[in-house]
């Protein structure tokens, strides 16, 4: 397959084939935005974990490294981050759902998909900031 | 790795502009993608201002009213003007589609682009190179394979059976599904792409084919088949409405079946 590449310039031709514009010209779907959102959440959840870890290594360092731990993730900068990764774990378990639909055969529908697609978001959204409002209500 | 922009021997420059002729009456401009493979230089956007009162109602006429009164040079595949042969398929304002079946008053916007097929090696102008995509289709072998002696008369099918490939057997091979697909633009050499699979599943379908383990075989990998992510784009802009992602969801509940 790889010799269709090789030998690209055609009979001619003074250069090597271009290749032709892709994601630069594209005008995207939601289910696109959608499938790239769950490959970016993905690798965000690797990072709350990572957190995750932080938080039982700290406690497991006695009380002052927790406080500090604590500290900096009661933060602005940290709860910024926490809302981000909370949004991403959201909207990968509601992309999840919308897969298991997926392998299931369902929801192939390109208008459906369209929905579905537009639904994880906006769970995405609700669920994090219910949680943040049930959250930061408790602090205060 | 996947790469996000073009090649340096693939971006594209500004090109020349073709203002519309005297007394034009409705104005509409294409932004055509050009690349003369005899000219040592970039490909580029050229702009049309073209008199769309004078020219038929879809894009392809557009196209070939640009060639006919403006630029012969401009290649394009065309054949049918029907959608039936899946020659003239382009990426239009950023979708892919074919230029025959769509109006250019349906495209948004004053201007309208036109470019060839996505990350495809470009032969000239709209022409994309379609070797692979046609290599991938003929491995997965679309014809009947069967080991039973031959019928006197022929295969016979009842009219469920033969419903079972609907939806299937309509592709016309445009490429519009394939090179709409992230994943085939990044890993084209390995995936098979959505129309290979849409016909790889219309002779799984298919209650005639015998070869259903041998076929189901070819498919399992890792990149063949499984690098569709359900992106849906495949879905979203096949001019005859049908649905790879459906099939290739299909062809992993078959794979599925067979080990349960």
């Amino acid at each position: 397959m790889s010799q269709l590449r090789a030998d690209a310039a055609g009979p001619g031709a003074v250069r090597a084939r271009p290749m032709s514009p892709f994601l630069g010209v594209w005008r995207w779907h939601v289910t696109m935005a959608a499938s790239i959102c769950t490959r970016v959440s993905g690798g965000a959840l690797y990072v709350g974990l990572l957190i995750v870890v932080g938080l039982a290594l700290s406690l497991a360092a006695g009380p002052d490294a927790y406080n500090r731990y604590a500290g900096l993730l009661g933060s602005p900068l940290g709860l910024l981050i926490l809302f981000g990764i909370t949004v991403a774990n959201f909207y990968h378990l509601a992309a999840g759902v919308r897969h298991l639909a997926f392998d299931s055969g369902k929801g192939f529908l390109p208008t459906t998909a369209n929905i579905t697609a537009w639904l994880c978001f906006a769970f995405a959204i609700v669920a994090s900031v219910t949680v943040f409002a049930i959250g930061l209500m408790l602090r205060a | 790795m996947a790469e996000f922009t073009l090649p340096k021997n693939s971006k594209v420059t500004k090109g020349k502009h073709h203002p519309a002729p005297q007394g034009a009456r409705k104005i509409k401009t294409f932004k055509v993608y050009r690349y003369d493979p005899e000219i040592d230089a970039n490909p580029r956007w050229d702009t049309y201002d073209v008199d769309v009162g004078a020219c038929g109602p879809m894009v392809l006429d557009a196209i070939l009213h640009i060639k006919n009164t403006v630029d012969p040079t401009l290649a394009i595949r065309r054949s049918c003007r029907e959608g039936v042969c899946g020659s003239c398929s382009i990426n239009l304002g950023g979708r892919n589609t074919l230029a025959c079946t769509h109006a250019w008053s349906d495209v948004p916007g004053n201007q309208i682009t036109i470019s060839p097929l996505p990350h495809m090696p470009v032969i000239k102008d709209l022409v994309a190179d379609l070797s692979l995509f046609f290599a991938q289709y003929e491995s997965i072998e679309p014809w009947l394979h069967t080991d039973t002696p031959e019928p006197q008369k022929e295969w016979v099918q009842t009219p469920e059976d033969r419903g079972l490939v609907d939806g299937l057997y309509e592709c016309i091979l445009c490429a519009c599904c394939s090179t709409a697909c992230p994943s085939y633009w990044w890993n084209q050499e390995k995936y098979l792409g959505p129309a290979a699979l849409l016909q790889a599943y219309r002779w799984l379908a298919d209650s005639r084919d015998e070869a259903r383990g041998e076929r189901l075989d070819y498919l399992e990998d890792p990149f063949k088949l499984y690098r569709c992510h359900t992106i849906m784009n495949c879905a979203q802009v096949c001019p005859k409405g049908l649905n790879p992602a459906k099939a290739i969801a299909s062809i992993k509940a078959m794979l599925v079946d067979r080990v349960v």
